[in-house]
């Protein structure tokens, strides 16, 4: 059992508000990433939770023990650093060991725990070196096997992994997952990553400014976002400036059926428009074609000159400057204040169906 | 192409050699060739030959050798006092921030813009003969405290209070190179203050360390100002005494000899001060 309560948190240094309002449970063996643009507070809150700030309101509890104002070594949490953590001066069994030699530990079982978490993080036979002879993904893993081997009731990891390239950190962050869930622990994951967010979380929560823009799974972060910033910052999206008239959003020359007056946002993801033949209001200049090999994007420009990105068929070819239509088969609108209403068309209309397969 | 290449090669060897050359000359000029001056001055005499008689002397003579042996230990423990004072100071302003921090290093860098003689001067105001301590304890019906003034403490006080802004400068700068994420994590683990200081900061400065003391004694070995002013008449540091050899007992050939060892000693403490940070570059490659 590990849960952790985040009742009201907020944090200020100085004037700067950098949490506010906090109320989160962390469930028992899930995985929490904490995503969100620089300066959102993903390391603050992380810290709060690893007990490196003291939050300036609010209450933290683990498993129903409040540990708000207990020291990080006295909470059962351990903490992953973004880099230059490891000591540089103790080898990869020195750094490892000396959670365990502070616990003072019988010398044997120390040797034995070292060498099962170097194992679980793939670097057995790696105890004698210097972290200066690693590379950065093997000393991120001995920063992993240091936090693990202290059998913490939560794993705490501050964007582990930015300082390392995509591949390694893609390999890394399934690890993580693999290993989490192996050893049923609790663990928040801080990254600015949408990817990475989505690829190993039960949960995601996206901040901003300090402050919680929506908790939920993967799936449905990306599917229902709750405000246009959650949107815009999760997936890939067109966000167009409009305005609400008549059970119609017009942006950019696009009408798109909708209720309610005034100005909205109107959000509607690359791979939810279809290309149609050109039609009166629903169609697009076509400005560049990007292969991606599993499928194409189009950057596109509306009739006022507003891009818009369109993600269709792998075998389907445009040339710039080409006039083609769209269909919008799922479309959000945001409006301040109020919750977003979503809307899908129904009707499906198939394009250059002959050169589909050509 | 190669030939271009070379020529820049050349041309970046040669301003090189000219930024060098400036310094060189200086230092040949202004230090090795006095210092050359001074040994062959002690050593040879045109007419009369080589003898060693003046270092025979200074070695034998009991007052010398005294002198010589207060400078050593008054500069060991100034300098190991200055580390014990600063290392306080450097280890809290490299960890806190805020308001108290910005104070706690205006205060300690103060003494850099201090001249030794008004350190002097302020420190026999304070702590010398009837000085503002003895004023406060009088007017408390205290007995006097016995004043550190002209006694070895006396120079030792002030030195260390001298010498900190340096010392603090020093040793900062070697903590800058200990994250504060690899601090964090030792907590993290559940370290101590004193195991966090002794485990995991204290052997990624030692180099720094080094530095700062070979710093420290390089300076304080032939410092004059505040032993003179300061410090006890007989025995003496090797400052005073070679400026009392020199114009009291106007004897150059004793005083040149007195400077002579003072720079061996100097020069023996400047090679440790090399190895240490060249060895300090290979640990951070
Ligand atoms: N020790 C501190 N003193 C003052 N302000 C701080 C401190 N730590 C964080 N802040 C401020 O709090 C806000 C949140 O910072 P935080 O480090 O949590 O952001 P982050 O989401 O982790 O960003 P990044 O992705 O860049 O790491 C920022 O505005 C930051 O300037
Ligand atoms: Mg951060």
């Amino acid at each position: 059992m590990a849960q952790v309560r985040l009742t009201g948190i907020a944090k200020a240094f100085g004037k700067v508000t950098a949490l506010d309002a906090m109320d989160l449970v962390i469930d028992d063996g899930e995985l929490v990433c904490l995503l969100g643009p620089s300066g959102s507070g993903k390391s603050t809150l992380l810290r709060v939770i690893g007990g490196f700030e003291t939050p300036s309101e609010g209450t933290i509890a683990i498993d129903g023990v409040d540990v708000t104002h207990l020291p990080p070594e006295r909470r059962p949490t351990a903490m992953v650093f973004q880099s230059h953590a490891l000591w540089s001066h103790m080898t990869v069994h020195g750094n490892i060991a000396f959670g365990l030699k502070l616990r003072r530990l019988p010398r044997t079982e120390i040797r034995e725990r070292v060498e099962k978490v170097l194992d679980l993080v793939g670097l057995a036979g790696y105890g004698a070196r210097l972290p200066s002879q690693l590379s950065g993904g093997q000393q991120q893993r001995v920063a992993l096997a240091r936090s693990l081997v202290i059998e913490p009731k939560i794993l705490l990891l501050d964007e582990p992994f930015a300082s390392l390239d995509q591949h390694l950190r893609e390999r890394l962050r399934d690890e993580v997952r693999d290993i989490q869930q192996r050893l049923g622990i609790t663990a928040v994951f801080v990254t600015h990553g949408q990817d990475e967010a989505l690829a190993i979380s039960d949960r995601i929560v996206v901040l901003a400014d300090g402050r919680m823009q929506q908790v939920g799974r993967p799936g449905e972060i990306y599917a229902e976002p709750k405000t246009a910033f959650v949107a815009g910052f999760i997936g890939a999206m067109n966000m167009l400036d409009g305005t609400l008239a008549e059970g119609e959003v017009v942006a950019g020359g696009l009408r798109l059926a909708a209720e309610g007056a005034g100005p909205a946002r109107l959000a509607i993801r690359p791979e939810d428009i279809a290309l149609t033949e050109p039609e009166d209001g629903r169609t697009v200049t076509v400005r560049r074609m990007i292969d991606f090999g599993s499928h194409v994007v189009i950057d596109s420009a509306l009739a006022d000159g507003t891009h818009l990105r369109i993600q269709t068929d792998k075998t389907i070819r445009v040339e710039a400057g080409e006039r083609v239509g769209i269909h919008v088969e799922q479309w959000t609108v945001f409006r301040d204040g109020e919750a977003p209403s979503r809307y899908r068309s129904d009707t499906v209309r198939p394009f250059r169906e002959v050169r589909r397969y050509a | 192409m190669i030939a271009a290449l070379r020529s820049g090669a050349m041309g970046g060897r040669l301003s090189g050699l000219l930024l060098v050359a400036l310094p060189v000359a200086l230092l040949i000029w202004l230090v090795l060739w006095p210092v050359l001056q001074a040994m062959v001055g002690t050593v040879y005499f045109p007419g009369t030959g080589f003898s060693i008689a003046s270092y025979t002397y200074f070695f034998t003579d009991a007052y010398s050798l005294r002198n010589l042996w207060l400078t050593l230990w008054v500069t060991a423990l100034t300098s190991v006092l200055r580390v014990v004072v600063a290392m306080p100071i450097a280890l809290y302003l490299r960890f806190r921030t805020g308001s108290i921090a910005a104070l706690v290093q205006a205060l300690a860098l103060f003494p850099m813009f201090v001249p030794s003689v008004l350190v002097a001067y302020a420190f026999i105001r304070v702590l010398g003969p009837n000085g503002i301590v003895d004023t406060v304890l009088v007017a408390l019906h205290l007995p006097k405290l016995m004043s550190p003034y002209l006694t070895p403490a006396g120079p030792i006080i002030g030195l260390v209070w001298d010498g900190l802004p340096l010392t603090l400068l020093l040793l900062l700068s070697g903590l800058g190179r200990v994250s504060i994420a690899s601090v964090d994590a030792a907590r993290d683990l559940g370290a101590g203050s004193w195991t966090l200081f002794t485990r995991i900061i204290l052997p990624r400065i030692q180099s720094s360390i080094i530095v700062t003391l070979a710093f420290n004694v390089l300076g304080l070995f032939s410092a004059f100002t505040l032993p003179f002013l300061l410090g006890p008449a007989s025995p003496e540091m090797m400052g005073p005494y070679m400026q009392r050899t020199f114009s009291d007992n106007a004897d150059p050939l004793n005083a040149t000899t007195q400077a002579v060892i003072t720079f061996a000693f100097c020069a023996a403490f400047g090679l440790i001060y090399v190895r240490a940070i060249a060895k300090g570059r290979k640990g951070t490659a």
